[in-house]
């Protein structure tokens, strides 16, 4: 039994099927990465799971709970955990504030717990120096890592990430692979990554989920999705296989 | 937040009050008594509009809420003050919890023009329920507070008594605001979409901000009863909530002693500049408009650069530096 499990999910705004009786299952601390064109509905499925768009179709389990329809703090309070594509901190709190307000995602806990909770996951993603920080005053990157910080304080089983990687420079990519390797590994967190840096992708993923239009059009492991014509033909393009990334 | 914060904003209110107390007329005494409720009000809006980001034109009526609610129960039905006032206090705050529900399901100008709404509605109903208001003629012959039989009649007396309730209001606050509800408070002003993937339930910190702030306006209220132990429907119209607007951008919005500041502020400045006559209301716009503009976050934002801050003293140049700097 898989941990997230994703039946037939179907959403269509106006006339566009964003999504087109997509089926997505992850497994405890599994990796899986959803990529595809812009547009081809991938982050419509985060939304869906999230519950931040609700699906005309299709259901949504999480370890055997159906949360199709509940409410997002539910879904994250039973273990979903999720970033956003440009990095979405609260402005007017600190750093530490901020991955504050992800552990005490559990009731009853004291001030000086959740300080401790959030100090030990800004230790972990390298970010304790910057802990007293007000957000405006971090780079790019570190704002999305503050807001992966926050997500990790609220304990997740499941972490979907907006690509994460976009607008880092290529020693902050590499330091975010050993981060989420650390994470699956050490942590045993499942994760779901959309990316559209195939180089992060093919290194980190399991398994690859290619949408495109809103429809599923391949799925396997990373040498099989590199050598699919149709995911050739539709996104990676008919020199990937031969640029050697 | 550690605790001493909250201690320290409370024993300066005592400090400062208890000092002026010794020094002004019984006039300034007067008015230094509205401030001082005025500003309990005014750290309850910022509950909802500087923490949650819920601007509600609708505060008067909750501070009227609290005030007829001790008028009622003294006048008519005989109680003690001092069984009248947290009755008053938890009716205003179950009557912010009905319209809330409905209510915050609204947002931005939306949520003003609604509360807008109640706080007309309010002072339809208290200025035309004439059997139980006494309508525009209002309500009288209020009760005075006694402490150990001691009546808080005169105007220092009540003062130091109404700092207390201040200075206790204000630390409350002050805790809240460190706390992980005033963080919950704060992140869903910021981003409500990311609030909720924190596992905020962001109607219901909507809802506890609202009813938060009623609590407080309520407070204000039965202590401006007790205070002037005459009320009318006058005292809690749509105008007076725009005033305790006015007093938190003044203020600071987000700041509990910009809450304070600006009720100060707002209170003494139409005393200050009584020569300006009627003109005095378009200076009080254009006074706003240079303080939205220049100090965005209010007298209590001069202090905002963490560099400055972190100091503690602040130099002229600095404080110059500091306004230029909390521009947009």
């Amino acid at each position: 039994m898989s941990l997230l499990q994703a039946t037939e999910i179907a959403k269509r705004y106006g006339g566009l099927a964003a999504l087109a009786d997509v089926d997505l299952s992850v497994g405890e601390a599994e990796f899986v990465a959803v990529i595809g064109p812009n547009g081809a509905g991938k982050s419509t499925l985060l939304n869906v799971l999230t519950g931040l768009a609700l699906p005309d179709k299709g259901r949504a389990l999480l370890d055997g709970w159906d949360m199709t329809r509940a409410a997002t703090h539910k879904r994250v309070r039973g273990g979903l955990g999720r970033t956003f594509q440009h990095g979405r901190p609260f402005e007017r709190l600190s750093v530490l504030e901020n991955v504050m307000t992800g552990a005490a995602i559990q009731s009853g806990r004291s001030e000086l717990e959740l300080r401790e909770r959030a100090m030990a996951v800004l230790d972990q993603m390298g970010l304790a120096a910057e802990a007293q920080l007000p957000i405006g005053s971090l780079s790019y990157g570190h704002r999305r890592m503050v807001e992966m910080c926050r997500a990790l304080a609220c304990e997740p089983r499941v972490l979907l990430l907006d690509e994460p990687a976009a607008g880092l420079n290529s020693a902050e990519v590499d330091q975010l692979v050993d981060r989420l390797t650390d994470l699956r590994t050490k942590h045993r967190i499942a994760i779901v990554l959309i990316e559209h840096n195939m180089g992060m992708v093919m290194r980190l993923a399991e398994r690859i989920i290619v949408l495109n239009f809103g429809c599923k059009i391949a799925e396997g492991t990373p040498s099989e999705i590199q050598s699919d014509p149709a995911v050739l033909s539709a996104y990676l393009g008919e020199g990937y296989r031969h640029a050697g990334v | 937040m550690s605790i001493r914060v909250p201690l320290l904003v409370g024993a300066v209110i005592l400090i400062a009050g208890l000092t002026l107390s010794m020094l002004l007329t019984d006039y300034h005494l007067r008015l230094l008594n509205l401030a001082a409720l005025s500003a309990i009000a005014v750290i309850g809006l910022n509950f909802a509009f500087g923490y949650a980001g819920l601007i509600s034109l609708g505060h008067a009526a909750f501070v009227g809420a609290g005030a007829y609610g001790v008028a009622l129960l003294t006048t008519l039905f005989a109680w003690s003050p001092w069984l009248a006032l947290p009755a008053a206090v938890a009716g205003t705050a179950v009557l912010a919890m009905l319209i809330g529900v409905p209510l915050l399901r609204l947002k931005g100008h939306y949520l003003a023009l609604a509360t807008l709404g109640f706080n007309v509605s309010f002072s339809i109903v208290a200025a035309n329920w004439i059997e139980v208001t006494g309508g525009t003629n209002g309500i009288s012959r209020i009760p005075e507070l006694q402490i150990a039989g001691h009546a808080l009649t005169d105007e220092r007396s009540y003062l130091w008594f109404a700092l207390l309730v201040l200075a206790v209001s204000a630390a409350v606050a002050a805790l809240i605001h460190g706390s992980r509800h005033g963080r919950a408070m704060i992140a869903v002003r910021d981003d409500e979409t990311a609030s909720s993937m924190t596992g905020i339930d962001v109607p219901r910190v909507k809802l506890a901000a609202f009813v938060l702030s009623s609590v407080y306006a309520a407070v204000a209220g039965g202590l401006f009863a007790f205070h002037m132990r005459f009320i009318s429907p006058e005292d809690f119209g749509y105008a007076h909530s725009i005033t305790y607007l006015a007093m938190l951008v003044v203020g600071g919005e987000g700041s509990i002693v910009g809450a304070i500041l600006g009720a100060l502020l707002v209170t003494f400045l139409p005393e200050w500049l009584r020569f300006l006559g009627s003109a005095y209301l378009a200076f009080f716009g254009l006074f706003v408009l240079a303080i939205l503009i220049f100090l965005p976050s209010g007298l209590a934002g001069i202090r905002r650069p963490r560099s400055f801050r972190r100091h503690g003293l602040m130099k002229w140049p600095a404080l110059v530096a500091a306004s230029k700097e909390a521009r947009p």
